[in-house]
């Protein structure tokens, strides 16, 4: 919705705060040999906006989205205006009435009831369907931009229960070797790039969602999704899961931090580094990661 | 009490008995949940001999079982057997004319067989580990052994087997009963809305409730056999099978029944606002077409639930257009509810103003699924609470109001007596408004991002701040509950000393109420009435001037002549329409 100030968001940076109980797993023996993310995930910035709106939007398109949801949102306001206003009126004005009409409608009454109700489906359907149409060539399903982009980062994630576990190609670009990068409920992204991710689940189907960021994808045992998104601003937001997977789903909780493009390749520098010392080839469990799958 | 009679009003009796007692657990269930979220990990007031270890206090394990089955219940062992166990089976047979089911002994097998399923459910609560946990819709794998081994989730699973083939059962009972045994004259257009709605509601329990039976057997064999239909990734050996399959499989039953759910709805409403306006329904035709058209639609629209699954834009952009699609017959439906309003006479009983009730939170759940049918702006939303509340004030509000409705317009048919009045409206009104803060607190939640089945929403930083809006929410649910006695109240006083009434309290002229006292004989009609004209023959001039009163019986001819077509009062039934079904 409305962009938060700059002051607030360098508030939120230099926060510091240790992460919260956000890894109720810590990593596995067999991922042991790769390091932990270089600094503390930062906790996100408590939300500023009202009870009765949307998640704050920290991407560069979710805009359009909530653009059309307050589109819709008007139209419901009419709809149920006309709709229980009309009903409370007849009420009103017709109870206990002296005489009631004997006719089950007229040619004409039909007609203005078939009228109104495909007048009232083509402007509200048809603005939904028109509006979602856009986003939905434009940028949900148009792998054109991040594939296109020569910035563009992947990465891939794998869901478990009850984590997020998210691999960086590190500095060769390829999945699976000594440099990947590979965090624990801990997701980092530059601001301004497209984010191509591609998701896979090991266990049971969760939902990978970054709600500031109008991303919403099912981890699936046996298949990759995959979706994009962009981040408008510096700053951390929660990534959380929207699908029952068990009893610790409701502490299945990641944190994204957009940074600096500067800064993000610093730290995949970095953590790359770390990783292709710790690389033990026979870690076959560790090295998950699976070829990019082209669109 | 036989248990086993075959007569159609004997078993809806036993429905209704099961059905109301099924809804009382689904609803203390769904307290739980609403006390979570008000006051998470406190102890449950009056819930500590449950679990001794915890003090009464909600543990995860707990919690996922409790929204589990308070959905699982509320579908299939409180709601759809009221709404056709209960009012299906006494109202059908009776409002066509009928002398009883077409197939009797089949329903008393539908009976037994919701019964054996609702004993697992109420046993699936004693065995180590507890009941099913793995969310209503079952999702593999979790829902499999690997995940959820508990025995209660194994004994949920066949009692959802059990219940879909008591569904089946009565569908096709319904279906057939409606075809071949109507009265002499009952043509088509003389149906009454509510039997229209259970009409179509049913064909859909026939064509979809066998899908959800064969997804639901498969799932057992991933259970019990070692098949991996459903499994793939960590948990399976070799090949394994697709998730996705299920998902597929389940919603092509699931979002048929939220039609099941509320066409029988639809149809009271229908026929309440017409009777308590005193006039014939508005476009009988229209609404009956576009009730045809909603159930030939629902089976092609059930993968707007898959929007965020991955999959094809092919399909997504049409399943998208499709349920978009389905928003224009409900539209014209409801507007003929309004039409049959305007230049009634309102007469406000407890059925109409359920039914009023239900046109209004029906009303707000179908306008707040418009955004969900759209790919875009079902992101945001999807899987929050607003899911949850636009569903609940679909199938869970107005099917609730719409069952009331039916209860305190039937039951002095079933028993003989009505119910009191005042307290039955207390009831609805209260409900309906508290209905509205409860699903409305929720679609404010999920609006700002709550989402579903978090036993701790606020373990996320972007929802500490709905914390007061929960317990706003909660407080309203748990004054919901609270109202209920007043039904429970008035249901025990009713049935010991309630008014004895007449044949036809509520002087309209459908046959149950025009051609067999209240309640009726084992044989419902002596003789089998001839049909003469629609259900809403009200407020006709020449009855009015040659009888006195506003309504006519179905099967009535007027004392002097028998001449049976008086134009007029002929009404809905053969003359309306030129719009033609849509």
């Amino acid at each position: 919705m409305k962009a938060l100030p700059t002051g607030t968001v360098a508030k939120a940076l230099s926060a510091q705060v240790p992460e919260p109980t956000s890894a109720p797993h810590a990593p596995a023996p067999s991922n042991a040999g790769v390091p932990e993310p270089t600094s503390t995930p930062r906790a996100p910035a408590p939300s500023h906006t009202g009870t009765l709106s949307l998640p704050e939007d920290a991407s560069t398109h979710g805009h359009r989205i909530d653009a059309l949801l307050a589109w819709s949102h008007r139209f419901d306001a009419v709809l149920i205006t006309v709709a229980l206003g009309w009903l409370v009126l007849a009420v009103w004005r017709f109870r206990k009435a002296k005489q009631a009409a004997s006719d089950g409608g007229t040619r004409r009454s039909r007609a203005w009831v078939l009228g109104l109700a495909l007048g009232a489906f083509v402007v509200v359907d048809g603005t939904l369907l028109l509006g979602s149409e856009g986003y939905l060539r434009d940028v949900l399903w148009n792998f054109s931009v991040p594939s296109e982009d020569p910035r563009t980062v992947r990465i891939e994630i794998n869901a478990h229960q009850w984590s997020w576990e998210a691999r960086y190609a590190g500095e060769d670009g390829r999945f699976n070797t000594s440099d990947d990068v590979v965090t624990w409920n801990d997701l980092r992204v530059p601001v301004g790039v497209p984010v191509w991710v591609q998701l896979v689940s090991t266990d049971v189907v969760h939902g990978f969602s970054l709600p500031h960021f109008r991303v919403k994808l099912d981890a699936i045992p046996g298949r990759v999704n995959q979706t994009w998104f962009q981040a408008a601003r510096e700053g951390a937001w929660e990534a959380a899961c929207y699908q029952h997977c068990g009893t610790s789903h409701y502490r299945m909780r990641g944190v994204l931090t957009a940074m600096s493009p500067e800064s993000y390749a610093t730290w995949l520098r970095e953590a790359g580094k770390q990783s292709a010392q710790a690389w033990d080839a026979e870690d076959v469990a560790a090295h998950w990661g699976w070829e990019w799958k082209a669109p | 009490m036989n248990l086993f009679a075959s007569d159609h009003k004997a078993v809806a009796r036993r429905y209704l008995w099961g059905g109301l007692g099924f809804l009382l657990l689904g609803g203390l269930l769904a307290l739980i949940i609403r006390w979570q979220w008000a006051y998470p990990g406190q102890p449950v007031p009056g819930l500590a001999w449950a679990m001794p270890e915890s003090h009464g206090a909600m543990t995860p394990p707990a919690y996922t079982a409790v929204f589990t089955m308070h959905g699982l219940i509320m579908i299939f062992f409180a709601v759809t057997p009221l709404l056709f166990g209960a009012l299906g089976h006494f109202v059908l047979p009776l409002s066509i004319g009928a002398r009883g089911l077409a197939f009797p002994r089949l329903s008393v097998l539908g009976f037994w067989l919701y019964a054996l399923g609702g004993a697992l459910v109420l046993g699936s609560f004693a065995v180590r580990l507890g009941p099913a946990s793995a969310g209503w819709t079952s999702y593999p794998p979790l829902s499999t052994s690997v995940f959820t081994p508990s025995l209660g989730q194994t004994l949920v699973t066949v009692a959802v087997l059990c219940a879909a083939a008591s569904s089946f059962l009565y569908g096709l009972n319904f279906v057939v009963t409606v075809v071949r045994c109507r009265a002499p004259g009952m043509t088509w257009g003389r149906l009454t809305l509510t039997v229209w709605g259970l009409f179509f509601a049913s064909v859909l329990n026939v064509l979809f409730v066998p899908v959800l039976a064969a997804a639901t057997a498969l799932l057992l064999m991933d259970r019990l056999l070692g098949t991996q239909f459903f499994i793939a990734g960590a948990a399976a050996v070799g090949g394994g099978g697709d998730p996705v399959v299920y998902q597929h499989l389940f919603w092509l039953f699931g979002h048929p029944e939220v039609y099941i759910l509320i066409l029988p709805a639809w149809g009271m409403v229908g026929d309440f606002v017409a009777f308590f306006s005193r006039k014939p329904a508005h476009g009988y035709r229209l609404t009956a077409g576009a009730m045809g058209v909603v159930t030939a639609l629902s089976g092609l629209v059930y993968a707007h639930h898959l929007f965020t699954s991955g999959m094809s834009p092919v399909l997504g952009r049409t399943f998208m257009v499709l349920t978009l699609l389905i928003s224009l017959p409900a539209e014209v439906m409801y507007l003929n509810w309004l039409m049959t309003l305007w230049r009634g006479s309102v007469r406000l009983t407890s059925p109409m103003l359920a039914a009023l009730g239900t046109m209004v939170v029906f009303g707000l759940g179908g306008i707040t699924g418009l955004s969900l049918g759209a790919v875009a702006t079902d992101v945001p939303l999807h899987g929050t609470l607003w899911v949850v509340g636009h569903f609940h004030l679909t199938m869970g509000a107005a099917s609730f109001l719409a069952v009331f409705a039916g209860l305190y317009f039937w039951f002095p048919k079933m028993f003989g007596r009505a119910l009191h009045e005042g307290l039955a409206k207390a009831h609805v009104v209260s409900s309906a408004v508290l209905f509205l803060g409860v699903f409305g607190g929720q679609l404010a939640a999920g609006y700002a991002g709550q989402l579903r089945r978090l036993y701790d929403p606020y373990q996320y930083t972007y929802l500490k701040h709905l914390l007061p809006l929960n317990q706003w929410t909660s407080a309203c649910a748990f004054l919901l509950g609270a109202a209920q006695v007043l039904f429970i109240v008035n249901l025990v006083w009713t049935l010991s000393r309630g008014r004895v009434v007449g044949a036809n309290p509520w002087k309209v002229g459908t046959l149950e109420w025009t051609c067999t006292p209240s309640p009726p004989p084992a044989w419902n009609y002596d003789p089998v009435p001839v049909v003469l004209r629609g259900p809403h023959a009200l407020s006709q001039p020449e009855v009015l001037e040659r009888l006195g009163r506003d309504w006519m019986g179905q099967a009535e001819s007027f004392p002097e002549e028998s001449e049976t077509e008086p134009g007029q009062a002929e009404g809905v039934g053969g003359m309306s329409t030129s719009g033609g079904a849509a």
